[in-house]
């Protein structure tokens, strides 16, 4: 401000000088005070104003007429955020207090400072691994660049700040270069940490040189804000550009255009912000490859610029601008890629400031209706824009529909795979079980191992006793077997099981209704006597626990340890006794107690009444061997068993259930 | 400091739209020409490093859009800039026509500037319009050096940039001379007014 002054340095010295006379300089800025007297002045002013005018200006006997305006234009402005920082702004300026607020802005700066961290963790990220020595240089440079263009932020202009940045930008290069503490760097990584000096400091500052109070680039924003949206109408015919606007891949890639350029007002740093502006050019650059199919010069990539700028209609356009311009080291605006987009930025904004009916080949009433609104286009962009959501979402669901399609039709395929897979192994296990069956038809009848044995011992039957004789025998002699017979009968389904009872019983002409019950019976049965039969003579004999057993008792039938039930009780063969006398009892008394087990036992002791007396002197089929079923597996002797089996389980469960048999005997008695 | 180039200029190709301003960019930094090709980055601004007297030369070649209507908006283009072509179409003769408007448009922009005209097109002899006799006439007027060049059979294009970057050299290198011989003044300049400055700042 001053320098501009120069001049007129031939008026008199005095006039220079503070009004108040306190010998310092004044300015105009600050009606002829210096800043100490300035301050000092608005204070006693402020405090013989009214309060409220103070904290609403607009109500203040002096509004000012542009504020309101400006007030209506903020309202406009989409971002919110932008909207109270301004406000804040509008409020400083309104009261003409800048200098008032200075301190509270130093305070700020050192109080919080939300980027201060980041940078400084972005920093030792970076440089982290260098000297102390350097580490500290870089920050003092930073620090005392900060604080210099903090003191002067209030004193000086805008564009005396910038220059006071460049300068200390080219301070610091030489410093860079010519300090021995850096002389190790190579010069990538220099001219890195002189970036980082850049954008340490602007990050730092920036809400105190972006858009400042003291410059109107709001209202510039405002007002190219404004002739944007009064240039919805223009489109890519209007500027002689070949985007084509309804093609989806180009519409694309002009949206990310926009979205780039919209980045540039939330980073902070001058090169950032450069830095969005030359991936939306790439993008235009990009768009353009896609609709002409070769090279792009600078004949079309203006114009294309130009559209994505009136599309995009960015937040404080004019701010970024002038910003980046102000505060980005100048040489990088003047050379490189950032600086070749930047320039096309601004030139596109400057077309966009100073567009007339010419530069868009109209007659000058047809631009004139255009923008008075009286006639409006729908252009393609425009009704794109509209449809868009609809558009957007059928697209999307076409691809879905289409990935959807080629997974089903690759579950399909994997379906079908999968199904010959299955059939092929359904036919390779049929073929295994088929040649395991052929291979090895006799090793799941172990039931017939005994079958020898009964063969020597045939001509001995024809007794009971010699059947329990031979059981013993039996069991000594395929001790092997017999380990495999549990297994057999246990694993046995239900159907041998009952086949081979059925056709046990059709043998004996014993058909028994009871025949699953004699089924289960028989099986919980087997696996108690598959214990014993694994153990000794003692036990297989124990397994004559039978009624037979009543009629010729063993002596060995004494005690068995073994037995469920002789296990609980010491005397076993008292039960025996009662037993049998039960068995004689008609059913029709017992069938009082009801109980399934005795009913069986009733009928199937009947029944056994009268085969052991028409069989017992019959064939060796007939003798009836009450030997447990997995010893004595043949089927002759099954015949016998079997048809007495039936009978056999319930046995035990009678004599374990002394007292059903004491009530019954009470009974009876 | 260690760089891979001593010298780094900014050079800036303008001309009326069509006249084979991207073509003659392309040729010189790519040695292709448009018709075929396809390039995965724009043309409109490219980086070739040449060597000139033993001294590698960076260069640093801007393009503009050449419509009328941005003819007023362009001169953020010109900081900066050591080297300006300014391109007509030896086929048409508005283009030529125009070149007065540029170089006025330049002298508008920049103080001083190196400057070369340059007839493109220069490969079908059937459709010349502009004659080279009243073109090196126009162009000895204005006291600049003329280049008829064909972008698409690569004719003179090597040489018309090696022209205008020795152009550049020179004047460059005549500055330095200018400037240190001035040096000392300058730096007493500097520093007067930066004590004049100190004492200006009252709080």
């Amino acid at each position: 401000m001053y320098a501009t002054k120069q001049p007129s340095l031939r008026i008199n010295q005095a006039d220079l000088k503070c009004k108040n006379g306190c010998g310092y300089y004044g300015t105009a800025n600050w009606n002829g005070y210096c800043s100490v007297c300035y301050r000092n002045a608005m204070e006693i002013e402020r405090q013989n104003r009214p309060r409220s005018s103070q904290a609403r200006p607009e109500s203040s006997k002096n509004p000012v007429s542009e504020f309101t305006k400006f007030e209506e234009k903020k309202k406009q402005q989409t971002d919110k955020k932008t909207k109270c920082l301004k406000n804040l702004t509008v409020f400083r300026k309104s009261s003409s207090a800048a200098d008032y607020v200075k301190p509270e802005k130093h305070i700020n700066r050192r109080q919080v400072n939300p980027d201060a961290d980041k940078l400084m963790t972005e920093f030792l990220c970076k440089y982290g691994h260098f000297e102390d020595n350097l580490r500290k240089d870089f920050l003092k440079c930073v620090h005392h660049f900060t604080n210099q263009l903090c003191r002067e932020i209030n004193v000086k202009p805008i564009d005396e700040l910038a220059e006071t940045a460049q300068k200390f930008y080219n301070l610091y290069n030489s410093r860079v270069n010519s300090n021995p503490l850096y002389q190790n760097l190579t010069p990538e990584v220099k001219a890195d940490l002189e970036d980082f000096f850049e954008k340490h400091v602007m990050i730092t500052l920036y809400s105190w040189l972006f858009c400042p109070s003291s410059t109107n680039d709001e209202e510039k924003d405002l007002s190219i804000q404004d002739r944007i949206r009064k240039l919805t109408w223009v489109n890519a015919q209007h500027l002689d550009c070949c985007i084509s606007e309804t093609s989806l891949e180009v519409r694309d890639l002009v949206f990310t255009a926009i979205t780039d350029l919209l980045g540039m007002d939330s980073v902070k740093a001058p090169q950032e912000k450069l830095q969005c502006v030359v991936k939306c050019c790439r993008s235009v650059v990009e768009v353009l490859q896609q609709c002409q199919g070769g090279p792009v010069s600078a004949d079309e990539f203006l114009p294309a610029l130009i559209f994505v700028v009136l599309k995009a209609n960015p937040a404080r356009l004019k701010s970024n601008i002038l910003y980046v311009t102000r505060f980005c080291k100048e040489a990088r605006l003047m050379q490189g890629e950032g600086g070749y987009y930047f320039t096309n930025l601004c030139c596109a904004v400057s077309f966009i400031e100073n567009l007339t009916a010419e530069s868009l080949n109209l007659g000058e009433q047809e631009f004139d209706d255009y923008m008075s609104g009286r006639v409006t286009t729908v252009s393609a962009w425009d009704s794109a824009l509209v449809a868009c959501e609809g558009m957007h979402q059928l697209c999307e669901h076409l691809t879905l529909l289409k990935a959807l399609k080629e997974q089903h039709v690759t579950i399909q395929e994997e379906k079908n795979k999968l199904m010959e897979d299955i059939k092929e192994l359904k036919n390779h296990i049929k073929s295994e079980v088929a040649s395991i069956f052929e291979r090895t038809p006799l090793t799941i009848k172990p039931r017939k191992t005994p079958l020898p044995c009964q063969a020597d011992s045939k001509p001995s039957t024809g007794s009971l006793m010699a059947n329990v004789a031979l059981a013993m025998q039996s069991a000594d002699k395929s001790k092997l077997n017999l380990n495999i017979t549990p297994c057999i009968t246990a694993t046995i389904p239900e159907k041998v099981l009952e086949s081979l009872n059925s056709s046990v019983f059709d043998e004996c002409n014993l058909e028994s209704p009871e025949d699953n019950t004699n089924i289960n019976a028989v099986l919980s049965k087997v696996n108690y006597e598959i214990d014993f039969s694994d153990l000794s003579t003692d036990t297989s004999t124990a397994e004559g626990l039978t009624p037979d057993k009543r009629i010729s008792p063993t002596p060995s039938f004494t005690a068995d340890p073994f037995s469920p039930i002789g296990a609980n009780c010491c005397v076993t063969q008292e039960p025996l006794i009662p037993l049998s006398v039960p068995l004689q009892m008609p059913s029709g008394k017992e069938s009082e107690r009801k109980q399934n087990v005795s009913v069986f036992e009733d009928v199937t002791d009947n029944q056994e009444e009268e085969t052991l007396l028409d069989k017992l002197d019959r064939v060796q089929d007939t003798p009836v061997t009450n030997l447990p079923l997995p010893l004595n597996p043949t089927k002759t002797e099954y015949t016998g068993f079997s048809k007495q089996g039936s009978k056999i389980p319930s046995i035990p469960c009678n004599t374990g259930d002394f007292h059903s048999l004491e009530t019954s005997n009470s009974k009876r008695d | 400091m260690a760089r891979d180039y001593d010298h780094l200029f900014k050079l800036l190709i303008i001309g009326d739209s069509g006249v084979g301003k991207s073509s003659l960019l392309l040729r010189f930094s790519d040695n292709t020409f448009t018709g075929s090709y396809i390039t995965t980055i724009g043309v409109d601004f490219k980086i070739k490093t040449v060597n000139i007297d033993g001294q590698k030369v960076k260069l640093q070649i801007w393009d503009t859009a050449g419509q009328e209507r941005f003819r007023t908006i362009t001169s953020t283009y010109y900081r900066g800039t050591h080297g300006v072509i300014i391109v007509y179409d030896v086929t048409n003769g508005d283009t030529f026509a125009n070149v007065k408007r540029w170089l006025h448009e330049i002298d508008q922009n920049c103080e001083v500037v190196n400057r070369v005209l340059v007839g493109n097109k220069n490969d079908t002899p059937d459709r010349k319009v502009v004659l080279t006799e009243d073109a090196q006439r126009f162009a000895d007027t204005m006291n600049i050096q003329l280049f008829e060049t064909s972008a698409k059979d690569n004719i003179n294009v090597e040489e018309m940039f090696m022209a205008i970057t020795r152009l550049v050299l020179r004047s460059k290198l005549e500055m330095k001379e200018r400037q240190n011989e001035h040096k000392d003044i300058v730096n007493l300049k500097d520093k007067k007014r930066s004590s004049n400055k100190n004492k200006t700042k009252c709080c």
